[in-house]
């Protein structure tokens, strides 16, 4: 579907058994090897190896221990936007994706993570995607779930700013806000994430897909509902 | 509609010519092309000109005085015609073809062949790009491609004739002669060393029934057009059990050479598309073509392979006859392959 509302036949991609949203079922070590070898797997247009996914990503993302709420806000299927906060840490992509994982047993495709030579490769087969709206807009067409980092906050306070040119280009789609922190005892930054999705987001009805000035109205919503879900300072919310 | 198909002499358009003869609304199919066409045309009639045989060509064009034209006229380098006749061929056959069609009168709407290779990559370019995306190809193809649309383009302006650009993905299929058909094929293939980009590639079927789908629709502006689904390079040679030849930098250049000696020349695009990847968006040709069913890309490869698998044993061989194979050169037909 398009954010204009008309449907669009979501092609039938057989792929030997692996879903490029969904998480199915996952291959014996043995059997998965044997699948790396005979090439009985398929990347998707955006170089997302689900299969490798299945094999290194979800294990790991799996035992990150985190509290969710708003879970009920991801969608079951369908595309949406999630836009989160950006500490000073390289593991919050990975706690996304352990999160939505969790809930709704879907892939999560990472907007903007470094694609030096052959990093790059790699975070693009683990579901990493290039920061430019065309192609953000072209994975929320497809019918995926995207995270998009809000500018990072190297001293770990607040949400910065959200990315417009991405907004812009994915508007029509919900947008989730979601909030990450490491959350301790005593509100130390210790022991188990906390993960916090806010409502779904979207425009006024009627909003022309790429309006400038609607982007920057949902951009600075986003943000607001990123800081609101992070907590006031003083009261021992994540921040 | 009177229908002029320029390349009918190569699996594309044979296919559609064959697509449309079938229709009743489709008073006359008529083509032309450097060799005829190898399968069974029932309507639709060929002719054998030369696209670089300008005369000859404008007064067959003018005197059939078509009110479509489907355009595959432009050839891949390294697929029908060497690399460096491919491009001139292409040009000569677009500029005359569709300027006769326009001069005789009775033009009403025009579909091109061109290719994802428009678009180029790099850095800020959109990975998976769709329609609006920049133009900036890196390649002797992909300009060709461009030129072609821009040819057209300008026939659109000055005669207010709708015109539409179908950008296929690399088009493959067991039969058909594409050059990174042959580059799969072969028994050892060149792989990025420090890459695995995603690229799509589109059934010759496919190919043929998106001009038709455009033809019939009166489609205008570009559309992308590619088989559902992604393949890597790393992915394909393993899917083909084929040896990895991991390259990189200057190898690739001597990787082309060594292809070529063993008989499948690599046309700069197909490097491009090997180290870069080759990917669009194809939303548009799904909603406004009704494209939705179209072969996966992993069913393209599997296809190529399966072919390529076929191995004769001696009882048959007092059966075997000498064909000559799409991509020219003859081959021996196997048992249970059609010989179109």
């Amino acid at each position: 579907m398009t954010p204009d509302g008309v449907a669009v036949a979501a092609p039938v991609v057989p792929n030997y058994g692996i879903d490029d949203d969904r998480l199915l079922r996952r291959d014996p070590v043995v059997g998965a090897l044997r699948r790396r070898l005979t090439g009985h797997y398929a990347v998707d247009a955006f170089g997302g190896d689900p299969h490798l996914q299945d094999f290194v990503l979800a294990p790991v993302a799996g035992r990150i221990p985190m509290r969710i709420d708003g879970a009920e806000h991801l969608p079951t299927e369908g595309p949406a936007l999630l836009v989160a906060n950006h500490g000073p840490l390289l593991v919050e992509p990975l706690v996304l994706v352990g999160a939505v994982q969790r809930t709704v047993a879907r892939r999560l495709r990472v907007v903007g993570l470094a694609a030096p030579p052959v990093i790059g490769a790699l975070t693009h087969k683990l579901g990493g995607v290039s920061g430019h709206g065309g192609d953000v807009a072209a994975v929320l067409r497809s019918g995926h779930l995207a995270a998009v980092p809000l500018t990072r906050r190297w001293l770990g306070t607040g949400a910065g700013e959200a990315p417009r040119g991405v907004i812009a280009a994915t508007l029509g789609y919900p947008v989730l806000p979601v909030a990450l922190a490491l959350r301790g005892p005593l509100g130390l930054p210790v022991a188990a994430w906390s993960v916090r999705i806010g409502a779904p987001l979207l425009p006024p009805e009627g909003t022309e897909a790429g309006d400038p000035l609607a982007a920057a109205e949902l951009a600075e919503s986003v943000r607001a509902s990123v800081t609101a879900l992070l907590g006031r300072p003083g009261d021992g919310a994540i921040r | 509609m009177r229908v002029l198909v320029t390349g009918m002499g190569g699996h594309l358009g044979t296919r559609v010519a064959q697509l449309l003869e079938e229709r009743a609304d489709v008073e006359a199919v008529v083509g032309f092309d450097l060799a005829p066409p190898r399968r069974r045309l029932r309507r639709a009639t060929f002719t054998r000109i030369d696209p670089r045989d300008r005369e000859r060509l404008i007064a067959f064009v003018r005197d059939f005085a078509p009110t479509a034209v489907a355009h595959f006229g432009v050839y891949e380098p390294a697929a029908r015609l060497g690399v460096r006749a491919a491009g001139p061929a292409s040009e000569d056959c677009t500029v005359n073809a569709l300027g006769a069609a326009v001069r005789a009168g009775a033009l009403e709407h025009v579909v091109v062949r061109s290719g994802l290779e428009v678009y180029g990559r790099g850095r800020r370019r959109s990975e998976v790009p769709d329609e609006g995306a920049v133009l900036g190809p890196a390649s002797p193809f992909g300009r060709t491609c461009l030129d072609v649309e821009a040819h057209a383009a300008s026939l659109s302006r000055r005669h207010g004739i709708p015109v539409a650009a179908l950008r296929l993905a690399p088009v493959s299929g067991s039969r058909a002669p594409s050059p990174i058909g042959r580059l799969l094929r072969l028994p050892a293939v060149p792989v990025p060393a420090l890459a695995d980009p995603p690229f799509q590639l589109l059934h010759t079927d496919d190919a043929a029934r998106a001009m038709v789908a455009a033809l019939l629709r009166r489609a205008e502006g570009a559309f992308n057009v590619v088989g559902p689904g992604a393949a890597s390079p790393w992915q394909a040679v393993h899917l083909g059990r084929r040896i990895p030849v991991p390259t990189w930098g200057p190898g690739w250049p001597a990787a082309a050479r060594a292809a070529e000696v063993l008989g499948a020349p690599v046309p700069a695009h197909v490097i491009d598309l090997m180290r870069r990847g080759l990917v669009a968006d194809d939303t548009r040709a799904r909603t406004e073509l009704g494209l939705v069913d179209l072969v996966p890309t992993q069913q393209v490869l599997a296809d190529l392979f399966a072919w390529a698998s076929v191995t004769p044993v001696a009882p048959v061989v007092s059966n075997v006859s000498t064909a000559v194979a799409d991509d020219g050169g003859p081959h021996l037909r196997l048992v249970g392959e059609s010989g179109a």
